[in-house]
């Protein structure tokens, strides 16, 4: 039998590909930021804080598609699973974005030649190419609606938390110079940033699980990280 | 063991249709059912239209029956109260208990169970009579005589009527608007104070205002009674129900008679039950979830 509400169909499609779409601008605007980082490029900064119009952009598009869906289309079951998850993913998508943002704003802060701690550096470089590649795998999951790959994505985000800390000992232990400190105090935001954007990312696996199985379930529950996550949050009632 | 029913009526001569016989609940039901459906198949001739039917009704919620056209909804719901009896080649096979009481069985008056449990169709049909008598006549059926024009009045409340015909009770309830005179058919089947109603398509015909204020009703009655309701918007079942179920036509490879020449007999089936939250957001049957979508139907 031929399947009925096509144009509805296409419209959601349309929706789900904007969305998306908005995580390949944030990986783009997230290598710039980490170019820029390691060379000090205040500039590149400047145009990564530029480009965030368009990431801001891409929520305020799909944000009204949603909305003009749900008043027109009413969806239900997979399809309004699906439309709830992408508000989320959309909301992640643009909290990405603020974070490469964030990242941006500190390099001019630096200076000409900021006293760049290389091992500093490097542990930064990482997170950001394995937060670089969460991203990317967050929406290749959505799209594929694999369960198993986006539970893949907390595996990663454990590697991406550990370098987090050790930047943040690191910091502490090359702050003793008092020209290093402010620049110290800087990476170790940075860690930060990057470490909430692999989390955003590791959120989109959970919207990807919602949607696959009906059932909301933190991956981890960083409220009380003792106890696994067992009891599904339903979406409502 | 037969018992007076609370409105003080007396049944028929073997129509013991008294809320007393425990029966398995519905899924996530409140309770002893009101209706309890044992392998319930309907059939016109010997064509199924209807097959293999088991599912409760809770008691105080809103059940509502959804499916493609032709899937026998609405046969399944004139089971209930042998309304399918007028239809000369029905007959049903299976159970259909109401409170425990088998409404099929040898010696219950199928005219007894009508007056009991009282349905509103797709288009009202009030009687030709004034707006007072429509609403006393149940009462006036079932001998219920004390206070009847309290009873009238408290029906008319119930319905949301009372205030737009208090002061012209005597007027011929056709000088009613269409959803005015739907709410009528509502108050004269509350008038005996069931604790089930019947509703087939009972908005079909009216205006989205009507209609909100009949779904108003429904959910008001509902802290009261049990409503079974088939209807074809998906929107109203996801709305006013808090139970679902979900008939589709299927093929019967394994009856004998044919349809036409060549082509197998389908009937309709109940493909999924539960609670409408769960039948919208995550249904467990993808039939349910091409249909519920409107993917297919």
């Amino acid at each position: 039998m031929a399947e009925a509400r096509g144009a509805f169909r296409e419209e959601l499609a349309r929706l789900e590909e904007n969305a998306l779409g908005g995580l390949d601008l944030v990986t783009s605007s997230l290598h710039r930021v980490l170019e820029a980082l390691q060379h000090q490029d205040v500039e590149l900064a400047a145009l990564v804080i530029a480009d965030d119009d368009r990431v801001d952009g891409r929520y305020l598009e799909v944000h009204q598609g949603i909305l003009s869906l749900l008043a027109r289309q009413a969806p239900v079951a997979t399809d309004l699973r699906l439309v709830a998850a992408l508000l989320q993913v959309i909301n992640h998508v643009e909290r990405m974005g603020d974070q490469c943002v964030n990242i941006a704003k500190l390099i001019p802060l630096g200076g000409h030649e900021p006293p760049a701690h290389a091992e500093m550096l490097a542990k930064i470089d990482d997170m950001g190419r394995r937060a670089s590649s969460l991203v990317t795998q967050s929406g290749e999951c959505f799209a594929r609606r694999d369960e198993e790959m986006a539970h893949d994505l907390v595996r990663q985000d454990d590697a991406i938390d550990r370098l987090n800390r050790e930047c943040f000992y690191l910091a502490l232990e090359i702050s003793g110079d008092p020209d290093t400190r402010e620049w110290a105090m800087h990476m170790m935001l940075v860690a930060r940033w990057l470490e909430r954007l692999a989390d955003n990312a590791v959120d989109i696996g959970e919207q990807t699980a919602f949607v696959v199985t009906g059932l909301f379930r933190e991956f981890t529950d960083a409220s009380h990280p003792e106890v696994t996550p067992s009891s599904p949050l339903r979406p409502s009632g | 063991m037969a018992q007076t029913p609370p409105d003080g009526s007396v049944a028929g001569p073997s129509a013991t249709l008294t809320p007393e016989a425990p029966a398995v609940s519905a899924p996530g039901g409140a309770g002893e059912s009101v209706f309890d459906l044992e392998a319930v198949s309907v059939f016109y001739g010997p064509t199924p239209a209807v097959r293999d039917v088991s599912m409760s009704v809770a008691p105080r919620r809103i059940t509502a029956l959804i499916g493609p056209s032709g899937c026998g909804k609405s046969t399944l719901l004139r089971c209930l109260n042998r309304m399918n009896d007028l239809v000369p080649s029905a007959h049903v096979e299976g159970r259909v208990l109401y409170h425990g009481q088998d409404l099929y069985e040898r010696g219950i008056d199928p005219v007894e169970v009508r007056k009991r449990i009282g349905m509103v169709f797709q288009k009202p049909n009030p009687f030709p009579k004034s707006i007072y008598d429509n609403v006393a006549f149940g009462p006036r059926v079932l001998r219920l005589k004390d206070r009847p024009a309290e009873r009238v009045e408290r029906a008319l409340r119930r319905a949301a009527l009372w205030d737009e015909v208090k002061d012209r009770l005597h007027a011929n309830a056709y000088s009613l608007s269409g959803g005015q005179q739907q709410r009528l058919c509502l108050a004269r089947a509350l008038a005996i104070d069931p604790d089930v109603i019947l509703m087939d398509e009972p908005c079909s015909a009216l205006d989205p205002i009507s209609t909100s204020r009949i779904e108003d009703l429904m959910l008001e009655l509902r802290k009261e009674i049990a409503i079974v309701i088939v209807t074809h918007n998906m929107q109203q079942a996801a709305r006013v129900s808090q139970m679902t179920a979900f008939l589709t036509v299927a093929e019967e490879p394994d009856v004998a008679v044919e349809a036409g020449p060549g082509e197998p007999v389908r009937a309709g089936r109940i493909i999924e039950y539960d609670e409408t939250e769960h039948v919208f957001t995550n249904p467990s049957d993808p039939r349910t979830e091409a249909y519920v979508s409107g993917r297919v139907g």
